[in-house]
């Protein structure tokens, strides 16, 4: 799904990742773990092609990411969810609406300014709604909700979309860890049920390993750990952890 | 030495404040002494106003009070009032159709949406469309409802249409920045979100933008209108209809007790607007 060969990214002049090999197959539970600042966010964004490459090959889905045209990088857009720590969602907007809001390219524009939705659409949101546990909640406002219920929503518009990937930008990191686990929970449940790709930034290293298939080290711009959550010896945490200069 | 520092950092009198009021008061004084203000003269003239005011007592009805309550008259004023808030209202509508997309121009955040490129072509075309709209919402808001008022009626003729034209035409502007103000004010994430999941323009205006300037709008509508009407009262005194004809004949024929009574309704109205308007914006938080 995701190729990166001896990949460089970063923004305007500055070169924050270097020399960058990886592969992410279908259906992987991937864990990006690192300090702050290690350029882990840079990594996930470069994903949907807000991210400069100064070298390297880059495929995402099949394109090559390299001065792709406006018209593939939507298409591939479309394909991916995403997941921030901030939520992102519309506070004023209800549940539902916030739902549907992640399936508007398969809505015609008239419909959409109107709100209005067909029974497949509705069913559809149904169904992530209850995924992510809100169904409760449909008609309720956004700005009423606790930040693990608003984080649920999002995982629901990002599923709305039905990408093959979801990136997650520290997903949990705003959260209390009742709230953090249920989160948690959700996207094994999304990986499991749907076969989506997942890809989270992780501040809490025991998360990661207990999550994720697969986890990816990250310190000063390199990669330095690509194995099995097993194989993280805390020899190499300390080795991600610990500031190179 | 600490304490000195944070004393440094923390006083109010710093070049700047100092430099900033000198400047202020040095262009109020000289405006002050230019415009020749004086509380002397208001005080010496407080007699004259009352007299006006008052009247003279050999001409009947030359006195504000009591107002002037003859009822054919009253019935007159009473749908010319009407007819102002007509014109308001339609203004009003008007004024909105115009000002939203001038808006969505004159907001940098809203025409990162419409044309996001980095290249110098987009870059060119967003400061093309900010400069164009800019200006003609500035000359819009800069030219005064009356003026537009002449204009309109030269064009239109007499009458109410050439008065809604001019508040329309006015107030798009002036609602053009206060509505830009709210737009670029709205939070970047959820715009963000749908950008990536690939919701084109129409579709983040519907499910982004307009939910959270929302608020906004309806606030600044409505404050909008009820200013409408002040203005649309006094558009008759160019023959642009509304309660202002009355208003001029009455006041240049010195009857000042039908004055009274026009000022009478025009102060309800907009007392009953700002009730109105104050329960639909609770509505809209
Ligand atoms: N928009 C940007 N423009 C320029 N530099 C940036 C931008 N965003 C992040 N950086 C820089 O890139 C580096 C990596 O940041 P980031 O990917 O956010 O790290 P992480 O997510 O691991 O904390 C940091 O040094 C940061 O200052
Ligand atoms: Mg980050």
């Amino acid at each position: 799904m995701i190729k990166m060969k001896n990949l460089v990214l970063g923004y305007k002049k500055e070169k924050i990742l270097k020399d960058v090999n990886l592969g992410i197959k279908g259906g992987e539970f991937i864990g990006i773990i690192g300090p702050s600042g290690a350029g882990k966010s840079t990594l996930m964004m470069s994903v949907v092609g807000g991210i400069k490459v100064f070298d390297g090959k880059f495929k995402v889905l099949g394109h090559d990411m390299d001065g792709i045209k406006k018209k593939k990088l939507r298409k591939i857009r479309e394909q991916i969810g995403i997941i921030f720590q901030g939520y992102n969602l519309v506070d004023r907007l209800s549940v539902l609406d916030n739902v549907i809001s992640g399936m508007l390219s398969d809505i015609p524009v008239a419909r959409a300014v109107l709100r209005y939705y067909k029974d497949k659409e509705l069913k559809k949101a149904k169904e992530y709604m209850d995924v992510v546990d809100m169904t409760k909640y449909t008609a309720k406002r956004c700005d009423e909700l606790s930040g693990g219920q608003r984080q649920r929503v999002a995982i629901a518009r990002a599923l709305a979309g039905e990408p093959k990937i979801i990136l997650a930008d520290e997903p949990i990191s705003a959260l209390d860890e009742k709230s953090a686990k249920k989160v948690m929970d959700i996207l094994k449940r999304v990986n499991q049920t749907y076969g989506v790709t997942i890809v989270a930034n992780l501040h809490h290293l025991d998360v990661a390993k207990e999550y994720c298939s697969r986890i990816i080290g990250i310190n000063g711009g390199q990669v330095v750990f690509d194995g099995k959550s097993c194989e993280l010896s805390s020899e190499i945490v300390e080795k991600i952890y610990t500031t190179q200069k | 030495m600490l304490i000195e520092d944070l004393r440094k950092q923390s006083t109010p009198f710093k070049l700047t404040n100092i430099v900033l009021a000198s400047m202020f008061l040095m262009i109020l004084s000289y405006s002050w002494v230019s415009t020749k203000m004086s509380f002397k003269e208001l005080f010496d003239g407080w007699g004259y106003m009352v007299s006006y005011v008052s009247g003279n007592p050999e001409i009947e009805g030359s006195s504000y009070f009591p107002p002037v309550l003859d009822s054919a008259d009253l019935k007159n004023y009473f749908w010319a009032m009407v007819e102002t808030v007509q014109m308001a209202v339609v203004a009003l509508v008007m004024s909105v159709i115009l000002a939203v997309p001038l808006s969505y121009v004159t907001s940098r955040n809203i025409l990162m949406i419409l044309i996001p490129g980095k290249s110098v072509l987009h870059e060119f075309l967003r400061r093309g469309l900010y400069a164009i709209g800019t200006f003609i919402a500035n000359v819009f808001r800069s030219v005064n409802e009356l003026v537009w008022a002449l204009i309109f009626v030269s064009a239109v003729g007499l009458g109410p249409m050439a008065g809604i034209l001019a508040l329309g035409i006015h107030t798009a502007g002036v609602l053009s920045k206060l509505l830009s103000e709210g737009n670029e004010a709205i939070d970047p994430g959820p715009v963000e979100a749908l950008t990536n999941s690939g919701a084109g323009f129409i579709k983040i205006l519907a499910y982004a933008v307009i939910p959270q300037t929302m608020p906004h709008f309806v606030s600044m509508v409505l404050y909008r209108f009820e200013s409408d009407v002040r203005s649309a009262s006094i558009l008759g005194f160019v023959g642009a209809g509304g309660i202002g004809f009355y208003l001029f004949d009455k006041l240049r024929g010195f009857e000042n007790g039908s004055v009274c009574t026009i000022l009478i309704f025009i102060i309800v109205t907009v007392w009953v607007l700002d009730k109105l308007s104050a329960v639909i914006r609770r509505r809209f938080i």
